[in-house]
């Protein structure tokens, strides 16, 4: 259980991650080191968001990316169509985004395993399809341009400002999250996950709770792709909505273990400095994307409860004390009807 | 409103198209039915193939069918070594996700691998009867298209052949239907798991050669692939190999035929408008019968 | 007699199968009523429709008479049955006093460490024997032990009536004298239990009320002395 001295601890750690949080900005060498702390912060953000589903209910979604696309677009269009100002633009796109989560989350949560990720790889790939057709609405293949909010920035302060809206975004997305984790909500998705069908006999509203936390997921993320659209400023169907980002979500959340709050954080520090660094030394090569299979296939068959785990267990193995049974109880202890000693 | 012979012309295309698409799904939903996979990778291996058969073709000169040789036992060993090696290892608790993940991560790696050897550059087989065509009751044949067809029916029957006639064929439905029980009569179903992945590759194999007669090839050409094929397993009902053929079939020609009013591009919603439609209406797919799953 | 969990005309069938043949039975509310029957003969798919987690094809499934057929298991739970499985199902990576707590009606997003709930449940972990493996992952427990737990979790639900789905299988005679000595607590307490068991020593020491199934259909319904000595029930689990 928990201690005095153990929480003492955990919260100097958040304070101290906290406060590199804030000073990152000022303390980062270049711009091009700024704008990847923004990309890496997005990362967070969006695999944390992905860990809603996929850490408290274990459906593992790869669509994700489908729903930053419509938060990336749903923010560009209604600013460069409807012309609404940047951030009214953003809400009102993570709002119209939650609100299609609930269909969508309808048809998808029906389903269980295989039908679930083949749904949410098929909603990526139609909507991409759709928004590389419709291009008299949304620009098609040759993009979509969005004009920044504030347009007056240095690129510099550009960058440092939509670092601390994404650092803003992702206490808010760990705080929820947080909440949920220690919440009854959060124990019946926990239930979910177990064993569904013995949730739902225990009495748990098993639907209601996964198109909740779907919904919840989704306006994250959405929220998520219509900063970054007003952030890059310029949107491609193929880069929006594509599988690879849903994969990397899926990759960081692993890696940094899906249980865990700061889990999907760890992941994204991890998988997007290394992606960062892979693009700075190599280029825009195809073999980044061996790499990210690599890795994805070595978490998934070596460490599919993330790295924290895989590492402790480890060290148990070669530090720990020898555990002994609980199984080591007798006939007679059974019998007792209480006091059985412990 | 289209002219019958526009239509027809569409109706037989569609024909030859869904033939092809009831070999590519027969082998995805055999994964699922074997060992509840969901083998994401089966369209990369496709492309795999359609880019062996291409590299055979522009180094030998030969006719890019006679890679079939080599590439159908090669990919079936590959089959066999990634259900033993990998899939086997996974947790049974969280197999069909976990499987998911797995299996794209060799998607990636495929793709990437495609892209790095032989850059994004679009490649297409030129062969002497490319351009050749035939007459049929009015509508125009592409030669590759029918050949590209016959490769697939032949495939699809000699897939029928061995499930139905042979004692492997029984051993493999057996483990499909009911792991335990084939386990009990003593079939070692690993082993035929093994060979039943095998078998699922080598259709890739057969597949993305047929592909290569008469498509452009490119590496990430295999996300155009397998959400259509996903569509077409969930639609024939998880598992069900005569169910994934007819909804194939029946989904093949229509996009054919959506393709004369709505254009190419939108004809290819089809097949994700019947995933959805199937999955609001009929989880478990409309043509597997009882060999269908709800999952 | 109304009140309690009763069948009409129930019907399944799986393809060709027909695993519940209209079977209209009445289940005593107060009593320990058993459910046996040869292996096949449509107990577990029974329990299956009652619970909500299979819809059956035609007949009505009537609990305090309310008709509750086709609805979510969840709102069969909530609406006061519980009930056990034949495997038992825990939640393996959760602690035990989670999987318990997981029955709770509570919701929301305040704090699952509610001080009264936990006692509830160590309460119950107490009655069952459990309760110094309250912080053990669930999947670390003995197949005896998780039967234990999985008791102690539909109890923590606080259901009206139970469902058993034989709960003496794999298990050692000590543990089985535990669980009737349990059922018989718990119905003298004024729960009602539907046990469905192959242990017949256990039936008819334990039950009230037995109703005997064959091919999908009771067949019988009485005291078990009477079941036991009627000849379609010998011939049902003895003949062909």
């Amino acid at each position: 259980m928990r201690n005095a001295s153990s929480r003492v601890l955990r919260l100097a750690a958040l304070a101290v991650g906290a406060a590199l949080v804030l000073s990152f900005p000022s303390l980062a060498p270049n711009p091009y080191i700024l704008s990847a702390g923004v990309i890496i912060a997005n990362y967070a953000v969006l695999s944390t968001a992905w860990n809603f589903v996929g850490g408290f209910t274990g459906y593992i979604s790869l669509g994700h990316g489908a729903l930053f696309g419509l938060g990336a677009y749903g923010t560009g269009l209604l600013v460069v169509r409807a012309g609404a100002p940047s951030f009214v633009a953003l809400f009102a796109a993570a709002a119209i985004v939650a609100l299609l989560a609930v269909p969508i989350g309808f048809a998808a949560l029906r389903v269980r395993g295989a039908s679930f990720v083949i749904v949410s790889i098929a909603l990526v790939l139609i909507l991409l399809l759709v928004f590389q057709s419709w291009a008299s609405f949304t620009g098609g293949s040759n993009g979509l341009v969005v004009p920044r909010p504030f347009p007056g920035l240095l690129r510099p302060e550009h960058h440092a400002v939509f670092f601390y809206l994404f650092a803003v975004l992702l206490a808010a997305a760990l705080l929820t999250w947080w909440l949920i984790d220690r919440s009854w909500f959060g124990l019946g998705l926990k239930a979910i996950r177990e064993d569904e069908d013995k949730a739902q006999a225990l009495g748990t509203p098993t639907f209601a709770y996964k198109l909740i936390v779907f919904v919840v997921s989704a306006t994250f993320t959405a929220l998520s792709g219509g900063l970054y659209a007003l952030w890059f400023g310029d949107l491609d169907p193929i880069f929006q909505f594509s599988i690879l980002t849903g994969a990397y979500m899926v990759l960081m959340a692993l890696l940094g273990g899906v249980r865990h709050l700061f889990g999907p954080l760890v992941g994204a520090l991890v998988v997007g400095y290394a992606l960062e660094y892979f693009k700075l030394e190599y280029g825009n090569t195809p073999l980044h994307l061996v790499a990210t299979g690599l890795l994805l296939g070595v978490v998934v068959l070596f460490m599919p409860d993330g790295v924290i785990p895989a590492f402790t267990s480890l060290y148990r193995r070669f530090f720990g004390p020898a555990e002994s049974s609980i199984r080591e109880v007798t006939a007679a202890e059974l019998r007792a009807p209480t006091g059985v000693p412990r | 409103m289209p002219s019958g012979a526009l239509l027809f012309q569409s109706l037989i295309l569609g024909v030859l198209l869904g033939g092809l698409y009831a070999l590519l799904a027969a082998g995805l939903t055999l994964y699922f039915g074997i060992m509840r996979v969901v083998m994401i990778a089966h369209s990369a291996f496709l492309i795999l193939a359609a880019y062996l058969a291409w590299y055979f073709h522009e180094r030998t000169g030969l006719d890019p069918l006679l890679s079939l040789l080599v590439t159908v036992p090669l990919f079936f060993g590959a089959g066999v070594a990634m259900q033993r090696l990998l899939l086997a290892r996974l947790r049974p608790m969280t197999l069909t996700m976990m499987s998911v993940l797995l299996t794209f991560s060799v998607a990636l790696a495929i793709e990437g691998t495609l892209g790095y050897v032989f850059t994004g550059t679009q490649r297409r087989v030129r062969l002497g009867y490319s351009g050749a065509s035939l007459e049929f009751f009015g509508a125009r044949i592409a030669v590759v298209k029918l050949i590209a067809f016959l490769l697939a029916a032949a495939a699809m029957l000699a897939l029928y052949l061995l499930m139905k006639r042979s004692r492997f064929g029984q051993a493999l439905r057996a483990t499909i239907q009911h792991k335990d029980a084939a386990q009990l009569v003593g079939i070692d179903t690993d082993r035929i798991a093994g060979y039943g992945f095998g078998l699922g590759l080598a259709t890739a194999a057969i597949g993305g050669t047929a592909l290569a007669l008469d498509s452009t090839i490119y590496p990430s050409l295999h996300w155009h692939w397998i959400g259509p094929l996903m569509a077409i397993i969930v639609v024939g009902g998880l598992g069900s190999v005569p169910g994934a053929a007819i909804a194939a079939m029946v989904l093949g020609v229509l996009q054919a035929v959506l393709q004369i009013p709505f254009g190419t591009t939108w004809a290819q919603t089809v097949f994700y408008l019947a995933l959805f439609a199937t999955l609001a209406i009929r989880p478990q797919g409309f043509f597997g019968g009882r060999l269908a799953q709800r999952f | 007699m109304t009140g309690g969990l009763e069948t009409v005309e129930l019907t399944k069938s799986f393809g060709g199968v027909t695993a519940i043949d209209a079977a209209t039975v009445a289940f005593q509310p107060g009593k320990v009523n058993a459910l046996i029957g040869p292996n096949g003969s449509g107990k577990t798919t029974f329990f299956n429709c009652v619970t909500g987690m299979i819809r059956p094809d035609s007949g009505r499934v009537r609990y305090r008479d309310h008709d509750i057929t086709g609805r979510a298991p969840h709102r069969i739970a909530r609406a006061g049955i519980g009930r056990s499985f034949q495997l038992c199902r825990v939640f393996p990576r959760m602690t035990v006093l989670d999987n318990l707590l997981v029955a709770v009606r509570a919701g929301g997003l305040r704090s699952s460490r509610n001080r009264a709930e936990m006692e509830r449940a160590r309460g119950w972990l107490t009655r069952v024997g459990i309760d110094h493996l309250e912080h053990a992952e669930a999947r670390n427990l003995s197949w005896g032990q998780q039967k234990l737990l999985e008791l102690a979790g539909v109890l923590m639900a606080d259901p009206e009536t139970i469902l058993l789905d034989e709960p003496a299988g794999g298990v050692n005679p000590a543990l089985i004298d535990r669980i009737g000595a349990l059922v018989r607590e718990l119905n003298a307490e004024g729960r009602t239990f539907l046990i469905v068991e192959h242990n017949m020593d256990m039936v008819m020491s334990l039950c009230d009320h037995v109703v005997v199934f064959d091919r999908g259909r009771p067949i019988a319904q009485g005291p078990p002395a009477a079941v036991k000595s009627d000849p379609r029930v010998l011939e049902a689990y003895l003949g062909v």
